[in-house]
This record gives C-alpha cells, sequence and structure tokens, in this order.
C-alpha cells in the first residue's frame, strides 16, 4: 500500500445494494475506517465520485455485455479487487436465472414484448471475469467480515476465508441444532464466517455464502433424506443460493452418485 | 471437616455467600438442552441436568482466548496476559470434571502453558455426583468416571432432603467455614448415603462390551478396520463431536490487528481435526483427507495415543459427541463394533 491512505472505491451491478447498506450501517467502525482510508466512491453515503483509487470493491454479479465492459474497465485501474457479497463472490441468487435458457427467463419475465435488455448474459461471479483478491462471503455480508477483510488489506496479507462449516460457530454460540426441532440447515455443508447469523435467532441457514470446498453432500443428503426430503427437495435447497457453476461442481459430484 | 450435610432449604444462603468470592456459573436450561451461564441466584440453575451443548471448558479454555496484546508502532514486546478473575463452576459433573482433570495433564506439560495454568488457580470447582444415567449416549461407567476421583474442591450428593458436601480442598474449607447450617456428616445421615451408593453402583454398567485394556488392545490392531470406513461415509464433517468434547484441547493461533494497524491482540481459537483443513500445510499437502480416517484419529485420540502418552483414556464417556452428531454416529457402537469385529475373527 503506498504511505498515503489508500483510495477505496464502490461499485455496483446486478444486486439490491443491501451488501454496501451493511457497510454503511457499520456505524463508529466506518468512521474509524475513514482514518486509515479515503473513500472515494460510495453512492450510498457521498455524492463525490473519485475516479481514481486503489482498492476496488465489486458488489454483484454480471449479467450483461455492458456490466462486463464495465468491470472490466473499473478494475484496470484497481491495485486490489474485493468481491462484496454472493452476488460478486458466487452470484448469488442471481444464478437462479441460468437454471433456465435466457429466452425462457425473458419471456416469464418481460412477456412476449420487444426484448428491453438485449445484451443480457447468463450471471457470472465477478472472478469469472477479472481476477478477485479478496472474497466477502454472503448475502447479505457480515459487517465485523468486512473489517477484518479492510485489516488484511491495509496489512497487505491475505485474507482466509474460513473453511469449515456454519456449525462451528453455532456450536460454539451454543444454539440447539435446528435439526432437533425438525428444521433443514444448510450449515453442515456452507462456509462459516457470518457467526452463524440465521440459526442465532432460532432460523435456518440458507447457504449464501457457499459451499465449503469439500461438502460432504452424499452424507447430507442420508441425513435430509431421513428427515423425509427427496434429493430433488435437497438440490434445490442447494439452488437458491449455490447454483453457481463452482458451488454446483462441489456437490452434483457427490449427490447424484 | 471432610463431609458436611446442608438441607437444601439453606442452599439458597449457601449460595448467595459463594457469590462473595467470584462470579459464580453453572448449568440451566435452555429450550430442550443445558448450558453453563452465569448464575445470579441458586433456583437460576438445574442441577438435574444432562450434559451441556459445550463442556464447562468455555471457561478455562475459551474458543477466542486472548494470549496477549502488542504493539508495531513503536514496537512493544508483550507479555502473556496472566491476571484472570477468581470464579467458581458451580453443578460440574464428574465426567466434566474427569475433563479438567485432562486438561490439566495437556497444559502442564513442558513448556507449562501460563495462560491456562494462572486461569486455573483461579477456579473454584463444586461438582454434583450423578447418581443416575444421563441418557443412553453417556459410557462413563466404561472409563468409570461416574465416580469421583479428585479434581474438585467441594463434591455435593443429593440425599433426598439435604446434600452432602464432600470437602477435598482448602479452597472448599473456606466456602464452608462459618457456616453454622453446614453441620458435620452424622452415623444415621452416613448410613442413608451408602445405601444411595448402593444403589447407584447397580444402575451403572461398563458400557462396551469389554473392559478398558482390551479396548485399547482393538484399537491398536483396528487401525486399518472397515468399522472407519463406514464412520467416514456417514461423517458430514460438521465438526460438532470435536467442538462439544471436554478433552479436545487442539487450538490455532491469530492475529487481530485494530484500524489503527498498530495495536493489536493474539489470540488461540479452537481448532478442530475434524475440520476440512486441519492437517493441510503450505505446499497444499493435507496429511489426513477425508472423513474417514478424521474420524479415526479423533478416537485414537481418546483411547490409543493419550493412553501411550499420558496412560490416560482421553474419553470421559460424557456421551455429548454421540449426543450432537447429526449423523447418528455413537461412540458406544464404534468402540463395540471393533470389538465385535476382533472377536468375529477371533
Ligand atoms: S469423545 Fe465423546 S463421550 Fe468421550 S469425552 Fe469426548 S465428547 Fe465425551
Ligand atoms: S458430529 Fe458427527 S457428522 Fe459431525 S463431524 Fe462429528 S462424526 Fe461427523
Amino acid at each position: 500500500m503506498p504511505k498515503s491512505k489508500p483510495r477505496v472505491a464502490f461499485f455496483e451491478f446486478t444486486d439490491c445494494e443491501g451488501c454496501q447498506l451493511q457497510v454503511a450501517n457499520l456505524g463508529l467502525s466506518l468512521l474509524e475506517l475513514t482514518k486509515v482510508v479515503d473513500i472515494v466512491n460510495f453512492r450510498e453515503i457521498m455524492s463525490e465520485q473519485g475516479k481514481n483509487y486503489d482498492v476496488l470493491v465489486v458488489e454483484g454479479s454480471i449479467s450483461s455485455k455492458h456490466d462486463e465492459e464495465r468491470l472490466r474497465a473499473i478494475a484496470a485501474k484497481a491495485k486490489v479487487i474485493v468481491a462484496l457479497g454472493a452476488c460478486a463472490t458466487t452470484g448469488g441468487v442471481n444464478n437462479l436465472k441460468n437454471l433456465k435458457s435466457l429466452e425462457e427467463q425473458k419471456k416469464s419475465v418481460y412477456g412476449n414484448v420487444i426484448d428491453p435488455v438485449p445484451d443480457a448474459l447468463p450471471t457470472r461471479a465477478i472472478d469469472e471475469i477479472v481476477k478477485v483478491d479478496y472474497y466477502i462471503h454472503g448475502c447479505p455480508i457480515y459487517g465485523p467480515e468486512f473489517l477484518k477483510v479492510m485489516e488484511c488489506i491495509l496489512l497487505g496479507k491475505p485474507y482466509k476465508v474460513p473453511q469449515y462449516p456454519v456449525c462451528v460457530e453455532c456450536k460454539q454460540n451454543e444454539n440447539i441444532c435446528v435439526y432437533e426441532k425438525g428444521l433443514f440447515c444448510l450449515g453442515p455443508v456452507t462456509r462459516a464466517g457470518c457467526n452463524s447469523w440465521l440459526p442465532n435467532y432460532g432460523n435456518v441457514c440458507v447457504g449464501c455464502r457457499g459451499l465449503i470446498d469439500n461438502p460432504a453432500a452424499n452424507a447430507q443428503k442420508d441425513i435430509l433424506e431421513k428427515y423425509g426430503l427427496t434429493v430433488d427437495e435437497i438440490l434445490e435447497k442447494f439452488s437458491l443460493y449455490c447454483a453457481g457453476k463452482k458451488d454446483r461442481a462441489k456437490y452434483e459430484k457427490e449427490i447424484k452418485k | 471437616m471432610k463431609h458436611g450435610i446442608i438441607l437444601k432449604s439453606d442452599m439458597d444462603q449457601w449460595f448467595d455467600s459463594l457469590k462473595k468470592r467470584g462470579k459464580v456459573y453453572g448449568p440451566k436450561k435452555k429450550e430442550s438442552a443445558f448450558v453453563f451461564g452465569l448464575v445470579h441466584a441458586f433456583k437460576e440453575m438445574s442441577l438435574s441436568y444432562i450434559p451441556t451443548i459445550l463442556p464447562p471448558k468455555k471457561y478455562y479454555l475459551p474458543p477466542k482466548e486472548s494470549l496477549f496484546k502488542f504493539k508495531i508502532k513503536p514496537y512493544e514486546a508483550a507479555k502473556a496476559t496472566t491476571a484472570f478473575e477468581e470464579f467458581i463452576l458451580f453443578g460440574v459433573h464428574t465426567c466434566d470434571i474427569a475433563g479438567i482433570q485432562c486438561m490439566d495433564v495437556i497444559f502442564n506439560e513442558n513448556p507449562a502453558d501460563p495462560n491456562y495454568l494462572s486461569r486455573k488457580e483461579k477456579i473454584t470447582i463444586i461438582g454434583i455426583e450423578c447418581l443416575d444415567y444421563c441418557d443412553s449416549y453417556a459410557t462413563c461407567a466404561s472409563v468409570g468416571t461416574h465416580i469421583h476421583k479428585g479434581g474438585y474442591d467441594i463434591m455435593l450428593t443429593d440425599l433426598g432432603t439435604a446434600y452432602l458436601v464432600h470437602i477435598n480442598s482448602e479452597k472448599g474449607e473456606h466456602l464452608i467455614k462459618g457456616k453454622k447450617y453446614i453441620r458435620e456428616l452424622d452415623l444415621e445421615t452416613r448410613k442413608k448415603w451408602d445405601k444411595i451408593i448402593e444403589e447407584k453402583n447397580k444402575k451403572f454398567k461398563n458400557e462396551f462390551k469389554a473392559e478398558l485394556p482390551e479396548v485399547s488392545k482393538v484399537f491398536e490392531e483396528g487401525f486399518f478396520s472397515p468399522v472407519w470406513e463406514d464412520v467416514g461415509k456417514r461423517c458430514v464433517g460438521c465438526t460438532n463431536c470435536t467442538a462439544v468434547c471436554p478433552t479436545c484441547y487442539c487450538f490455532d493461533v491469530i492475529d487481530d490487528v485494530s484500524l489503527n494497524l498498530s495495536d493489536g491482540e493474539r489470540s488461540r481459537v479452537w481448532s478442530y481435526c475434524q475440520m476440512d483443513d486441519f492437517a493441510r500445510v503450505a505446499t497444499g499437502e493435507d496429511f489426513r483427507p477425508g472423513r474417514g480416517p478424521r474420524q479415526r484419529h479423533r478416537y485414537f485420540r481418546k483411547f490409543k495415543y493419550s493412553v501411550l502418552k499420558y496412560n490416560k483414556y482421553f474419553c470421559t464417556g460424557c456421551g455429548r459427541c454421540t449426543r450432537t452428531c447429526m449423523a447418528k454416529i455413537s461412540l458406544k457402537e464404534t468402540v463395540n463394533g471393533l470389538l465385535d469385529e476382533k472377536r468375529g475373527k477371533g
């Protein structure tokens, strides 16, 4: 990092901007952060727009030709690229679009009118287009993890995304396992890092951070089947957040056996 | 006094007197389970409980524990955090006390661990004797932890309308000194106590199909047993079995630096052999790939390696790993499976 404060710019693509909202909601920590970095572009909190930056934070997935070109252009100016949130890191819920052909999807959304988005493409995570240095998973992201990643960027060290499942955090929080309540939870196969956010409030994990590298999809399937779920229903559970290329490859090789 | 008697109706006032010594943590109900938590009044506790989700280990080896603070600019050498507050663990089961004794062995080994040992000095342990099985997952009789063998300051045994108070240390002595309502054990109550223990001993039976020396032997011979393959196929790798174990002590060390990029803290955090990257090294090599070998490792750490190294079984029979496993992998069945296999062959 240069001696002067590194400049950080936030840009968004296909998404709801909820992850940037999580950053905007960091309160005092965000003020602390501005002591060590210059935020030059962040439309949720400021109207100025800087053209030059060192750290590029990208939110959203890439779903059109125009997006792709814009991403390449803004990435070319950055020294460090951060993927912010599920849409950017894995494609997130936008991957649902890829479950059917583009034509079919357009038809179901826009009907039989003239194509309003002629340059639309299948959804992609940003690392399918540019090289990503830091991943902040989640839908939305978990604020403390964003700060942790910022710390790593400033220190010039890599950030290691947890490769263990949400259960690790859930147990440490001494939650009652939701399976014991008869619910289905993707925690055992989903990357940790959110401090078991949903189970802490009695909900099930929906897998928004994507799958761990080696999910025991088959063993998980056995368990879910014991709870009365069919393979298709299980795949559907995975597909809300884990329908991206990389995630599919992780579970399909095992689950379809 | 070595053995005292306290009426249950006097527990409130005794408990209040304990609070003067420090914070008290005890078992409390949480939905369908139990957890150790801060207790303000005796009635908040559930002393008739099955093992808590996490063992009381969370107080003497916290999931994330600060080892020391450091400063980068200007550089300042750090010293280990060794100042801890006094606290009391109330109502600890005998199996969990056995778990603490295992930790003592580990952290006393050269080089001794200053954080653990300084904290341990500040703990007062008040145990509660189990008079019946918690549930069918417990295997405490196999390793004999249903009977207390030291490691506590005071042990309570439920005698119906009163508790027997066994004082086992100077610290324990201190907690009952001057309490008029705690009287010396009399002959009649002694007989009642004997009867209760006689009844208790009838209830506990070795849950394994063989005695420990034979169990240890099947572990010696069962490294390549198909039992591990089966367990590996069912395991989802959630890590819960290692998270809840009172004798799992592996940790990772991490540094957190604050946003001023100077003040930092080094901590140790629980790390588990069931994690996918636990045995992966810098080159990417994984020395223990696969869930079968990982599960085998967990069992060997309880029934073989610790026996070779410390002459001690590192399973307390608390049953937590079985209770928590969503794949319903049972410690009792796994060990008995190894025994069956050997006998079948034999
Ligand atoms: S191995 Fe299982 S039964 Fe044994 S001490 Fe650990 S959690 Fe308890
Ligand atoms: S609790 Fe069960 S499923 Fe989870 S890692 Fe342990 S053995 Fe595997």
